[in-house]
């Protein structure tokens, strides 16, 4: 049997991820039919379920610049759009993303029409640039400058960022979701004065709801992989996140891919089908991979390693009731407000005062009993990485979980070195079968 | 047993050994220049005649480095940690803390009792408290690389850096030079220099005795002197620091040799 053969077999990807992800996929296709119709198409970026469904709601097609980079990333046609925001004059320690969808917006706004070689068939011009407040305030001017060029208006939606022990006082909860209430009505006449379109508000409530439940799906799904073998892997995460996170795609649609997939990951579980075949590392991946070079999971699945969990800032929020809320923008606020704060009273009861960011990989490489860590800076974007030196000590010091780190980037292959991580990997794993050691004298259950 | 070949294809030199039973028989060095296949080739050939022997008499090679992947008649690569590891510990079985001080960078690495790996860092993105910010304030100072450590020895008065940057200290080095700074202070300066980013891996990582440098940095008494004063211990260096990664490689060919493991093809890059 070739090498190449080999691979392949060794991550054993699930089959209801392939119509999820082309679900997610059309979303680029439907903008660009629904521009040439003459609808409205707005650039969103990920706002954590805050404002898009209210976009949903008034029939505007979304795109998202942040899932374009990753795309072009993945394809290997990133590098002209990097080149192109560097002849701009935006500096190259910018944010991958940022650069990728710069460099595409000027070559577009050149050309007059969307560049004939753009993956997915591109992103069209929009009437709108919805930005969000959320983790990173480097978007929001990366949008201000998209906005020059496409001559389109820019809507910030903020929302209280509660990643400090202070936001456990009495009220906080109350008022950091009044506040988000408030920021998605403003959102709301906005769209009605710029489209002269009124809100379907029935349409909102159906939504909502609908994206709860996937949430929750999503939720469950992920639940499945603490088991041994774990039945899937964080390529199939990161291949359908976005139906869930963006919200790319038709939600209806995507209850029912989400539920299809649900079916297949507990069927897995139950049958102890394993994403990797011979399980011998399990893994926790910290922030986004790196799109270029997604290889290397399958060249890490040849050795053992299966990823079982991976950054929780693109997870689905922790479950809660919200049969008992009937405003629809209060439910979207609260489900945001939760996915930000979730993890909060478990990390103040261990006493690990660590923020939202670094916590969650504790609960995860417990719960899901992990052996180790990989993580990638991103060395163009200090949201993403400031955390993950934080949470590298925690695990060993508080776990015995050691971890490798390997900077790079989403989107610039330069800055990442795939021969030198294949090379460190295999020091981890030594250090992994110490620390399993370690960790099984001192009475851990893994 | 077999003879065994250990190849490290560094950034700036490229050595071997050849190895049996566990013990070197014969090394070699060459500057690695900027091809690294062509010197890999000439790096064996050379080692092959030094030794007496020829190409059929050795049972495996093992590259190692940052050229590693040019070995073309090596069936496998392997981690130069891995290899610092194995080479250091079948000299100094005692050592648990390596400060391995390379031309690119530095890395310090953690041991077990067992001579396993159990954490390491590596100052990889940044030329400070490398052998290479020693190079440039050599070429700044006009002296050979090899009498740095020697000259900086005859300070009585080292240059305190203010900066840890290879860039700025090489700028650095020039004006104290036009200010009258004499070359042992100067030297002496980057070595205090290099000394206190290294420690600063060592905190780390977490020091646990006995604690051993090697790399081409440790041919420099200076600096060792530098880091010893700077940690507040004695270090254990071997005798051909250079090597050891090299050594190394060798040694894990001749456990897996010994352990009958079925080597891959020469030209793959399986990873050991």
């Amino acid at each position: 049997m070739s090498e190449e053969k080999k691979k392949k077999k060794a991550m054993n990807r699930l089959k209801s991820m392939y119509p999820l992800r082309a679900n997610i996929d059309q979303a680029y296709e439907r903008s660009v039919e629904a521009t040439k119709a003459g609808k409205p198409t707005a650039w969103s970026m990920v706002n954590w379920w805050e404002a898009d469904p209210i976009l949903k709601a008034m029939d505007i097609e979304i795109v998202y610049p942040e899932n374009f980079g990753a795309v072009c990333a993945a394809m290997g046609k990133a590098q002209k759009y990097l080149d192109r925001a560097d002849a701009e004059g935006f500096p190259t320690h910018m944010c991958g993303y940022a650069r990728n969808g710069i460099g595409y917006t000027a070559e577009m706004t050149e050309l007059g029409h969307i560049p004939p070689d753009a993956p997915m068939g591109g992103m069209p011009k929009p009437i709108l640039l919805l930005a969000s407040g959320a983790l990173c305030d480097a978007r929001i001017k990366w949008f201000q400058s998209l906005g020059r060029y496409l001559d389109a208006p820019v809507w910030a939606v903020e929302l209280p960022h509660p990643g400090v022990e202070e936001s456990q006082l009495p009220g906080v909860r109350e008022k950091s979701i009044q506040f988000m209430v408030k920021e998605l009505k403003e959102l709301v006449s906005f769209l009605e004065r710029l489209t002269g379109r009124k809100m379907d508000w029935a349409k909102l409530e159906e939504i909502a709801d609908d994206l709860i439940e996937i949430n929750r799906i999503w939720y469950e799904i992920n639940e499945f992989r603490k088991v041994r073998p774990c039945p899937m892997h964080s390529r199939d995460f990161w291949s359908c996140m976005n139906a869930s996170l963006y919200p790319a795609g038709d939600t209806k649609v995507s209850l029912k891919l989400y539920r299809d997939m649900y079916d297949e990951v507990k069927d897995r579980a139950a049958n102890k089908i394993g994403a990797v075949e011979n399980e011998k590392y399990r893994m926790v991946f910290g922030e986004l991979p790196p799109w270029h070079a997604l290889k290397i999971f399958d060249d890490l699945a040849e050795r053992g390693w299966n990823f079982v969990v991976e950054s929780w800032a693109y997870h689905a929020p922790k479950p809660i009731d919200y049969s008992k809320i009937s405003d629809p923008l209060e439910r979207i606020a609260t489900q945001t407000y939760q996915w930000l704060t979730g993890y909060f009273p478990d990390a103040l009861k261990e006493k690990e005062y660590m923020g939202y960011f670094a916590y969650p990989y504790l609960e995860w490489a417990r719960t899901y009993q992990c052996d180790g860590g990989l993580f990638h800076p991103l060395l163009t974007c200090r949201t993403a990485t400031n955390h993950l030196v934080l949470a590298q000590d925690r695990l060993l010091n508080k776990l015995h979980v050691p971890s490798l780190v390997a900077e790079g980037d989403i989107v610039d292959l330069k800055l990442f070195d795939y021969a030198d991580t294949m090379r460190k990997a295999v020091v981890l794993e030594e250090m992994m079968d110490h620390y399993k050691q370690v960790r099984q004298e001192k009475g851990f259950e893994w | 047993m077999a003879l065994i070949m250990g190849m490290d294809i560094g950034s700036g030199t490229s050595k071997s050994v050849i190895v049996r039973d566990g013990k070197p028989v014969a090394y070699h060095l060459l500057p690695s220049g900027v091809d690294y296949r062509a010197v890999a080739q000439k790096l064996r050939e050379e080692s092959l005649a030094k030794a007496g022997i020829s190409a059929s008499d050795i049972a495996d090679t093992i590259a190692t480095g940052h050229g590693a992947g040019n070995v073309a008649f090596s069936g496998h690569q392997a981690s130069d940690i891995l290899c610092c590891a194995r080479g250091i510990t079948s000299i100094f079985p005692s050592v648990r803390t390596i400060i391995d001080v390379q031309r690119t960078f530095t890395q310090v690495i953690r041991l077990n009792a067992a001579g396993h790996v159990i954490n390491f860092i590596i100052n990889e993105k940044c030329a400070t408290g490398s052998g290479c910010f020693l190079d440039i304030i050599s070429h700044v100072l006009q002296i050979d690389l090899k009498d740095a450590g020697p000259l900086s020895l005859g300070s009585d008065n080292p240059v305190v850096f203010t900066t840890g940057c290879a860039v700025f200290g090489e700028s650095e080095a020039i004006s104290r030079v036009s200010e009258g700074a004499s070359r042992e202070d100067i030297l002496a300066g980057v070595h205090q220099a290099l000394a206190s980013k290294i420690s600063t891996l060592v905190e780390r990582v977490g020091l646990e005795m006995d604690c051993a440098m090697s790399g081409g940095g440790a041919l420099n008494v200076g600096l060792v002197e530098s880091v010893e004063k700077k940690l507040g211990f004695k270090l254990l260096v071997p005798e051909q620091p250079q090597f050891i990664n090299a050594i190394g490689a060798a040694m894990m060919a001749e456990n897996g040799v010994k352990a009958g493991v079925s080597l891959p093809e020469p030209g793959s890059t399986k990873i050991t």
